[in-house]
């Protein structure tokens, strides 16, 4: 998805985590009322591209507000790390040895697990992509980009896993 | 960065862009509204802010049946095509919407049709010395719809808005889009049929609120859940199956007729007697909980009861139903918080759909809006405000059905939109090159949610050419996958390092390429003016050779009563059916043939409701429901022999 927005600017939303639905939902209405390729459907082939591309940012930029994950990490990248890239200076930071081993346990609890466990071990890695998302988001608050951006990676991971998980079941 | 198998692919280019024609400045007040339905189809315009109203025909009727004949010498659409249907079953083609932007290996129904596929994913029909495919078949219906809607206008329309059904992916989407355009329309939009329901029923309720919209069509199931608030429609979720709908109930039924009459290997014509039996019989139990079901093809006469008829239904009922709680899931409304929901459709006429969609959606469904007709009128109010005529504009944010994917290494999908994601929407991914020899690359696009690109849709298969010779990994190729507001999707790529535009090839792997379609579009222009005359004259001949044919068989059946009709009335009659029979001999003008319809219609009319009337006394006096049901089946096991006379009046004639 496109990743090159504001969307904070976009909706004239102050640039932090916690935002107001209803403000978004309002915002979000106004501007796609306006920027409808409906609305240019009798103007030129420029014209007509130029609203479809007004309308798909618009719309990007709904998905990531409504989303607390991808706000998160839309304002991670705002502040200078790009989580989808692997450069070292601007990219997703590295997670830590300890972190991809324990990593590496999961899976094995997961072959272990069963069906029987399956379904409580699912619970203890949701709740564990929760309070990474928290911790990203308090991160964000306190300015410090770097661990933000760590916390996030780690969400990422255990979301990873919880996918797998369900192909287990 | 996801790395693709790159190839080099060689130096032709074309640019894959949106059809840009050249814009004339618009009609306002000239839109029309087109519903195209699996088995009816109807037109309807609501200019410069009027109410909507579908076009009737001369006898009254909006829906024009969703039918072709090929004809040697002609080309027919609706009921004069239907008239011919049992008896020229491989001339005439039926629910062609099932065929649209699917392959031969998408086909699971039965069907009296030759199929071939020349080349993968393009499938056409036999019919007659043609080999067509559905596009130039649905081009027809439309063409028709379009005469009937400019005779109202008294001049050309501007634009058209074609409804699809929601769930349509895009390769469906884009053969509705081409026979638009072979069909000489300026194709505005195309609207989801639930979204143009939303619009016909909330502008007319002062559109605020949550609501689902259940539409069950001949061929196709649509769920979608809605917003209305400040003049937007914004579609939340939608869902659905694009081959289910009350074709499938038809075909249930018939199965069982088959089996009852113990018809193990049933004919073509058995087939067909057999689904319209049922057809007649479903509607019938719309009303009654039991019916009289007669098959003369089948050696059959039985009662079918509505208990049958549901059990034999309920497992597609079941489908829709799942659907329709998956749908509510991913909007995330919960069925309590909607204020309304919608029935669309003739085949949620059916009892237990109706106590379904109750207990589902925990609410009385709403049916005021005739669910024939509200599709169409949604649409026709689209396009009275995309022809930019005066009426305050309703914003319709409409979403992609299914995800949109890329086939990576092993097969695996990388989906980059999601579904319900609204459209207009737009993704990006960058590739980049293995070794300094590759120029191209082919992106091979689907649809879906499933892991494996087999599993999914195949939509396309995009080539880049032209792409600048770089060490490996160096070069940077950002390819846009842009998603329109009628959810159809253009590929354009932009190598980074030099900012160049790259050419696109696309390769549907279902449908016609743009330069078929070209072709079509210059060939329809070319046969304008002739299939329109020739398409008047051919339907006038069928339609007055039914009369004809009805008048006589009256004639031969009671016309000696004299209660009926008396011997100088019978005179009058015969000199009717004269000039009729003289005017058919000298291959007259549609003018003159119509005009002897009308003449024979009027003259035999009080002998037609003196029998009706005999029918209906016999029937009230006393008789149980199974005798009236009787009578009447009888009736009409009479008029199936009697279709089976029309051979002789229709058709090209003998040199």
């Amino acid at each position: 998805m496109q990743a090159d927005i504001d969307p904070f600017e976009l909706f004239d939303l102050p640039r932090r985590h916690a935002v107001a639905r209803d403000l978004v939902e309002a915002r979000y209405l106004e501007l796609s009322k306006a920027a409808h390729p409906d609305n240019v459907a009798g103007e030129s082939v420029a014209e007509r591209r130029r609203a479809v591309e007004r309308a798909s940012r618009i719309n990007a930029a709904y998905r990531i507000l409504r989303d607390p994950v991808l706000r998160a990490e839309v304002l991670v990248k705002l502040a200078g790390v790009d989580l989808d890239s692997s450069d070292p200076q601007h990219g997703a930071p590295h997670p830590t040895q300890a972190f991809l081993l324990e990593m590496i346990d999961l899976r094995e609890r997961l072959e272990d697990a069963g069906p029987a466990g399956l379904p409580a071990l699912q619970r203890e890695i949701e709740d564990r992509a929760e309070a990474a998302l928290d911790a990203a988001v308090a991160a964000i608050s306190g300015g410090d980009t770097r661990a933000a951006a760590e916390h996030l990676v780690a969400r990422r991971y255990f979301q990873r896993f919880l996918e797998e998980a369900e192909h287990h079941a | 960065m996801p790395e693709i198998d790159l190839k080099d692919t060689g130096a032709l280019f074309q640019i894959a862009e949106p059809t840009s024609q050249v814009r004339a400045p618009r009609r306002p007040g000239r839109g029309i509204g087109i519903d195209l339905g699996t088995t009816n189809s109807l037109v309807a315009l609501a200019p410069n802010g009027a109410a909507p109203h579908v076009l009737k025909d001369t006898s009254g009727s909006g829906l024009v049946p969703s039918i072709v004949a090929y004809l040697d010498d002609a080309i027919l659409v609706g009921r004069a095509a239907q008239a011919l249907q049992l008896e020229h079953p491989e001339r005439v083609i039926s629910s062609v919407k099932r065929f649209m932007g699917r392959g031969l290996a998408d086909i699971d129904f039965t069907h009296p049709y030759h199929l071939v596929e020349d080349s993968p994913g393009l499938l056409r029909l036999d019919v007659g010395p043609k080999r067509l495919t559905p596009i130039e078949v649905s081009a027809e219906i439309l063409r028709a719809l379009k005469q009937r809607a400019e005779a109202e206008l008294g001049e050309p329309c501007d634009g058209a808005v074609i409804t699809v059904p929601a769930y349509f992916d895009d390769a469906q989407r884009q053969a509705t889009r081409d026979a638009g355009r072979i069909a000489g329309l300026n194709v505005y939009r195309l609207l989801a049929e639930p979204t143009a329901a939303a619009l016909a029923y909330g502008l007319d309720r002062g559109g605020e609120g949550l609501f689902a919209v259940y539409d069950l069509g001949g061929g196709t199931f649509d769920i979608s859940v809605l917003r209305l608030h400040a003049g937007v429609f914004q579609v939340l979720a939608t869902g659905g199956d694009s081959a289910l709908g009350g074709d499938d109930f038809d075909r249930a039924l018939a199965r069982h007729l088959l089996d009852r009459a113990g018809v193990a290997e049933p004919s073509r014509l058995q087939l067909e007697a057999a689904r319209l039996a049922a057809r007649a019989a479903k509607e019938r139990l719309t009303e009654e909980t039991s019916t009289i079901v007669r098959v003369p093809a089948l050696g059959l006469a039985a009662e079918v009861t509505r208990a049958e008829f549901e059990a034999r239904i309920e497992a597609l009922a079941q489908r829709t139903i799942r659907a329709c709680r998956q749908t509510l899931k991913d909007a995330g409304v919960r069925p309590t918080e909607l204020d309304g929901v919608v029935l669309v459709g003739g085949s949620t006429r059916v009892p237990r759909i109706r106590a379904l969609v109750a207990e589902t959606f925990k609410k009385e469904p709403l049916a005021d809006i005739d669910p024939d007709e509200v599709v169409a009128w949604g649409a026709a109010i689209q396009a009275d405000i995309l022809s930019g005529s005066a009426r305050e504009g309703a914003t319709l944010l409409d979403v992609v059905p299914l995800s949109l994917g890329l086939e990576t290494m092993g097969g695996i999908v990388e989906k980059i939109i999601p579904r319900n994601a609204t459209i207009p929407i737009a993704a990006r991914q960058v590739f980049t090159n293995y070794s300094e020899q590759q120029t191209g690359m082919v992106i091979h696009v689907v649809q879906g949610e499933r892991e494996l690109a087999r599993d999914c849709r195949s939509l396309a298969r995009f080539e880049l050419k032209g792409i600048p010779r770089l060490p490996p990994s160096m070069a940077r190729v950002e390819v846009t996958f842009q998603l329109d507001a009628d959810a159809l999707l253009t590929v354009t790529a932009r190598e980074l390092m030099t900012g160049v535009r790259q050419s696109v090839e696309v390769k549907p792997t279902y449908g016609l390429s743009e330069e078929e379609v070209d072709r079509l579009v210059m060939e329809s222009l070319d046969h304008a003016g002739e299939d329109y005359a020739s398409r008047n004259t051919a339907e006038a001949r069928v339609e007055l050779g039914r009369v004809l044919l009805a008048v006589r068989t009256a004639l031969a059946e009671v016309g000696h009563l004299p209660e009926l009709l008396p011997p100088a009335e019978r005179a009058t009659i015969e000199a009717a059916l004269a000039e009729a029979d003289a005017a058919m001999a000298a291959d007259a003008p549609a003018d003159r043939l119509s005009k002897a319809r009308a003449a024979l219609e009027k003259i035999s009319e009080p002998f037609a409701r003196r029998r009706m009337e005999r029918a209906l006394l016999a029937g009230m006096s006393g008789k149980s429901l199974h005798d009236i049901e009787s009578a009447l089946a009888d009736d009409e096991s009479l008029r199936e022999k009697r279709a089976g006379h029309s051979p002789e009046l229709v058709g090209p004639k003998e040199p």
